[in-house]
């Protein structure tokens, strides 16, 4: 399943809300969390990463991983974070109407709005 | 591990990672390579074949390998480039803060510093408004460039700057052909009584050619400019009101135009109104009118004699001053064989109209910007000295910063940032302070020095205060930002334990600046100085007259209804003779002008059956009523004054002044010599007899020598533009009202123009120089305290450095007066280099003010004297304050110190 317009964005950002973490670090964690739902393709997910780095979501910092590679560790900053926060209230929101939505039952609508 | 959290400022000094746009596109690369091996490696380790394992990676790129590195390397480019642009923003801020938090540190200096400049600066902007306004600005006329001024030259009678004949104005304009179109206007103001709104007043009139406003490419704002046509006669006046008249006098009513004005008695029909800022500069018109000539009086050869008109030429596109000049040559020849009797050594020469109209007032002007140049110079030198006070204070902490790896650039940034702020809070300040002084120049200007109306603080203006602001930043943060990035950390920790002596250096800076400022002050002193000496020469100056109690009152009579000698005679002599019955007059008499005022009209002269020592010299007129030299208090040398027995029957007397005498007659008392204005006389020559011989008097200028000069009595030469003098007991000016309703009485259609008296002229004729010096001087005294307070400066913080070998001096036996000399001799040695300096200086530069000066030479002794040692002695005082500071220090404390 494709992800949704700019959901990327707070799944990187929830991953690294715990720790910094090297692009295929992220990669591997939203894809383990949500059972390979959500693949992440390796280019869009640098494009994001740099993406929110010039918006100081994110600071990033060379490191070396576990097999000995230099990758560019990544770390949430103040701001970042407050970012999350707020969107994942946002996209909490849509996931809700979203599920209603599907859910529905009959083609009636409650009283109140409609003509 | 995330150490890019770190603030900018330490990540800088610590030597981690910047943001660098050039490194953006490999790191990106790095990055999605590691992303895939680490893929591999992933997949690998869970026992997919290599080769399946390698495709997978790729394939979880999501796009083509070259297609997925482009688009990195360029997010990756503009982020870098982003976060580069945030650091320098964050860079410059500290700095900033680090500048502001230590000018705070010390904000009684901070303020003084800020003062200074901003008082330099003030000055600098109100004088290059002046400056601008006047001399950069173009005349507000279309091509200002192709406009230039004709004027007649005799070598025979010495004319350089001769007006035009009409006859040959118009000639040249139709055979000279590098001129589109020549116009031209009177060379002098008439004054007109206007009646019939309100009550009656002179106005300043000009007589124009129809095409002048068309060769100024200047068009009306409301109706017409005058119509080539209307150069001739046309049956009626025509007016065209400048702008500012339309308004002061018109209340900027647009129905005036069209309608009529009474003008002399006569009606004038106002056809337009001119746009702002359009006249002569240089004369102050009120109305201009069309000149009206007879057209008959094109072919008489009065035409071609009188020279009375300024005329102006456009020259046609293309055609540069040289070119035009050759031609107009052509044609002044041409006119030389065409009229030998009047032609036959008439010259005439180009110059730019520009350069005409700001003739004068140029010279004043560039000297007093000159002056604010050299005060703002000596404002920088002193901020400069006081920072590197500063810097040499804070040497430790410097170190201490390039110890720590701080770059030499970056302390260098961060002392131009605090000169640069300093510079650009005294800019701001100096822009304020320039507005006022502007407008207070403008207000206290003498009369035609900024003949251009609107002197403003322009966005121009503006541009020029940022532009002084930024070199004077430079300048004054140049010496100490460079001192700072030659230190070397190792010496100064060394030094700085034992304090003080490291700073050589410092010391050498401060001198040579120091140095400097005395030069310049001296400089700027001398400059006021000879303007002071020479102003006082002026005051001085016998002007052969006695100006108290005198009242003056120009006035001028319509030849409409005085058309007749009798009738011109009989009105001036009804007038003066009620003046005369007024309480409080002692005598009254008319002149056609008074001293220290413009002359009238010039001619030659020859005497009957003799020979005269000078006969190509010229001799300007005056005429006058009985008692005129009473009035004025003028000596009588020889023979007598004008009196009532000369008359229109009697015979044609004249006075002449005592250089007429030198001029004419050396070593002679020629009474009773016959003589008359033409330099070939004939048997029906008009003869004159001198009668008397006055003393001489300053006829146009204080500055001016007189010249040879006839007086005539009005009813042999009668002339309708006269002036009365007034003598009183005292107070002449409560006469005005009295004198005005006089003649109300006789003629209510008539006004005087500018009333003053004679004490008001002579303090007109000296006002500009005045004006010049009191500005000069102005600038000469913040420019030398500027600069005491500089050598102040130097000597008290050589002294407090010195305070600890002051107290092994004294300890040792050294009298408090050997020590104290110890210190001034230092401050009073460069104050006296300074002053030398300065002195050379002084005489490259005085130069440029020599046509300004009167009576006194630009090399002038007594100023070189006495501006030196007034500079060395108040040089010695500031020296000598903290030197006796140092002596009274208290010893012990002094060598227990550090």
């Amino acid at each position: 399943m494709a992800l949704l317009r700019g959901t990327l964005d707070i799944l990187v950002l929830k991953a690294l809300s715990w720790t910094p973490l090297h692009a295929f670090e992220i990669a591997q964690w939203v894809e383990q969390r949500s059972d390979g739902e959500f693949p992440v393709e390796d280019a869009a997910l640098l494009q994001a990463l740099h993406r929110m780095e010039e918006r100081r979501l994110l600071t990033a910092a060379w490191g070396t991983t576990e097999n000995n590679r230099r990758a560019r560790y990544y770390s949430l900053t103040a701001a970042g974070r407050a970012h999350l926060r707020t969107e994942t209230e946002v996209l909490r929101r849509s996931v809700t109407a979203l599920t209603e939505v599907l859910d529905a039952r009959t083609a009636a609508v409650s009283a109140r709005g409609t003509r | 591990m995330s150490w890019s959290r770190i603030r900018y400022g330490a990540r800088r000094i610590f030597g981690l990672e910047l943001h660098r746009p050039a490194a953006a596109p490999h790191d990106a690369d790095v990055e999605l390579d590691a992303v895939i091996a680490e893929r591999i490696a992933f997949l690998t380790a869970r026992g997919v074949p290599p080769v399946e394992a390698q495709a997978q990676a790729l394939l979880h790129v999501g796009e083509s390998l070259t297609a997925a590195r482009a688009r990195l390397r360029a997010s990756a480019e503009h982020r870098e480039q982003t976060l580069m642009l945030r650091e320098r923003i964050a860079e410059a801020w500290i700095d900033l803060r680090h500048a502001a938090r230590s000018l705070a540190r010390n904000p009684v200096l901070s303020t003084a510093m800020v003062l200074t400049l901003a008082l330099a600066i003030g000055a600098n902007t109100a004088i290059y408004s002046a400056v601008r306004a006047v001399i950069l600005r173009p005349l507000p006329y279309a091509e200002p460039d192709r406009l230039v001024s004709i004027w007649e030259t005799n070598p025979e009678f010495k004319w350089t700057h001769a007006e035009a004949a009409p006859a040959n104005m118009f000639d040249w304009r139709e055979r000279v052909s590098a001129f589109a179109d020549v116009g031209g206007y009177f060379s002098f103001v008439t004054q007109s009584t206007l009646t019939g709104r309100g009550e009656p007043r002179m106005v300043s009139t000009l007589g124009v050619t129809g095409n002048f406003f068309d060769v100024l490419g200047v068009r009306a704002t409301l109706g017409r400019t005058f119509q080539e046509s209307e150069t001739w006669n046309v049956g009626r006046t025509l007016v065209l009101l400048p702008a500012q008249t339309w308004r002061a006098q018109f209340g900027g009513d647009s129905s005036v135009v069209g309608g009529t004005i009474t003008l002399d008695g006569r009606p004038a029909e106002v056809v337009g109104v001119l746009p702002d800022g359009v006249g002569v500069p240089g004369m102050d018109v009120e109305y201009f009118t069309n000149i009206g000539w007879d057209p008959a009086s094109r072919a008489q050869t009065s035409f071609r004699r009188a020279h009375f008109v300024r005329p102006v030429a456009r020259l046609k596109p293309g055609v540069t001053l040289e070119q035009a000049d050759a031609a107009l040559q052509e044609v002044v020849r041409a006119l030389q064989s065409e009229y030998p009797g009047t032609n036959r050594v008439m010259g005439a020469q180009l110059g730019s109209l520009h350069a005409d109209l700001i003739g004068e007032t140029r010279r004043p002007l560039l000297v007093m910007f000159a002056a604010v140049a050299i005060l703002l110079l000596i404002a920088c030198a002193n901020l400069a000295n006081l920072l590197v006070v500063r810097a040499a204070a804070r040497e430790r902490e410097a170190a201490m910063r390039l110890a720590l790896g701080a770059g030499r650039g970056h302390l260098v940034r961060r002392a131009l940032t605090e000169s640069g702020l300093l510079a650009v809070v005294g800019g701001a300040l100096g822009l304020l302070l320039g507005w006022w002084g502007t407008r207070a120049l403008v207000a206290l200007q003498p009369p035609q020095l900024l003949p251009i109306g609107d002197v403003g603080v322009s966005l121009n203006v503006t541009g020029f205060v940022a532009a002084v602001t930024l070199a004077s930043a430079l300048l004054f943060g140049a010496g100490p930002a460079l001192w700072a990035a030659r230190r070397d950390p190792a010496d100064v920790l060394k030094d700085a334990g034992r304090g003080a002596t490291g700073s050589r250096r410092a010391r050498q800076v401060r001198n040579v600046l120091l140095v400097g400022q005395v030069a310049l002050a001296l400089t700027l002193t001398v400059g006021a100085g000879l303007l002071v000496r020479s102003y006082a020469a002026l005051q001085h100056v016998d002007a052969g007259f006695d100006g108290r109690n005198v009242l003056t009152a120009a006035i001028s009579i319509p030849r409409s209804r005085y058309d007749s000698t009798a009738k011109v005679t009989a009105f001036f002599g009804e007038l003066e003779r009620r003046v005369r019955a007024l309480p409080g007059v002692q005598a009254a008499a008319f002149a056609s002008k008074v001293p220290l005022t413009p002359a009238s009209w010039t001619s030659q002269i020859s005497a009957q059956g003799r020979a005269i020592a000078s006969p190509d010299e010229q001799v300007v007129h005056r005429t006058q009523t009985a008692g005129y030299h009473a009035v004025m208090g003028t000596r009588l040398i020889a023979g007598r004054f004008l009196d009532e027995t000369d008359n229109a029957t009697s015979v044609p007397a004249v006075v002449v002044n005592e250089a007429f005498v030198r001029q004419f007659f050396p070593g002679e008392t020629p009474l009773g010599v016959r003589v008359t204005y033409e330099r070939n006389p004939t048997d029906s020559s008009y003869w004159r007899t001198i009668v008397g011989i006055v003393a001489n008097e300053r006829q146009e200028a204080l500055a001016k020598a007189p010249v040879p000069e006839v007086f005539e009595p009005l009813a042999q030469e009668p002339r309708r533009g006269l002036v009365l003098t007034v003598r009183t007991g005292d107070s002449p000016g409560s006469l005005a009202a009295p004198v005005r309703r006089v003649l109300a009485e006789l003629d209510p259609t008539l006004a005087f123009s500018s009333m003053r008296t004679m004490q008001d002229v002579r303090s007109t004729a000296l006002a500009r120089p005045r004006f010049l010096m009191v500005v000069l001087s102005g600038f000469a005294v913040v420019g030398v305290v500027l600069a005491i307070v500089g050598v102040y400066g130097v000597v008290a913080h050589a002294a407090r450095q010195r305070t600890r070998e002051i107290g092994i001096r004294m300890a040792l036996g050294a009298g408090r007066q050997t020590v104290q000399w110890l210190v001034v001799r230092n401050g009073l040695g460069l104050a006296g280099i300074g002053v030398l300096v300065g002195i050379v200086l002084t005489r490259l530069a005085a130069r440029a003010i020599e046509t300004l000066l009167f009576a006194v030479t630009p090399g002038d002794m007594a100023t070189y004297l006495a501006v030196p040692a007034l500079l060395l002695l108040t040089a010695a005082i500031a020296c000598w304050l903290p030197a006796a500071r140092a002596a009274r220090a208290d010893l012990t404390g002094v060598m227990r110190a550090d």
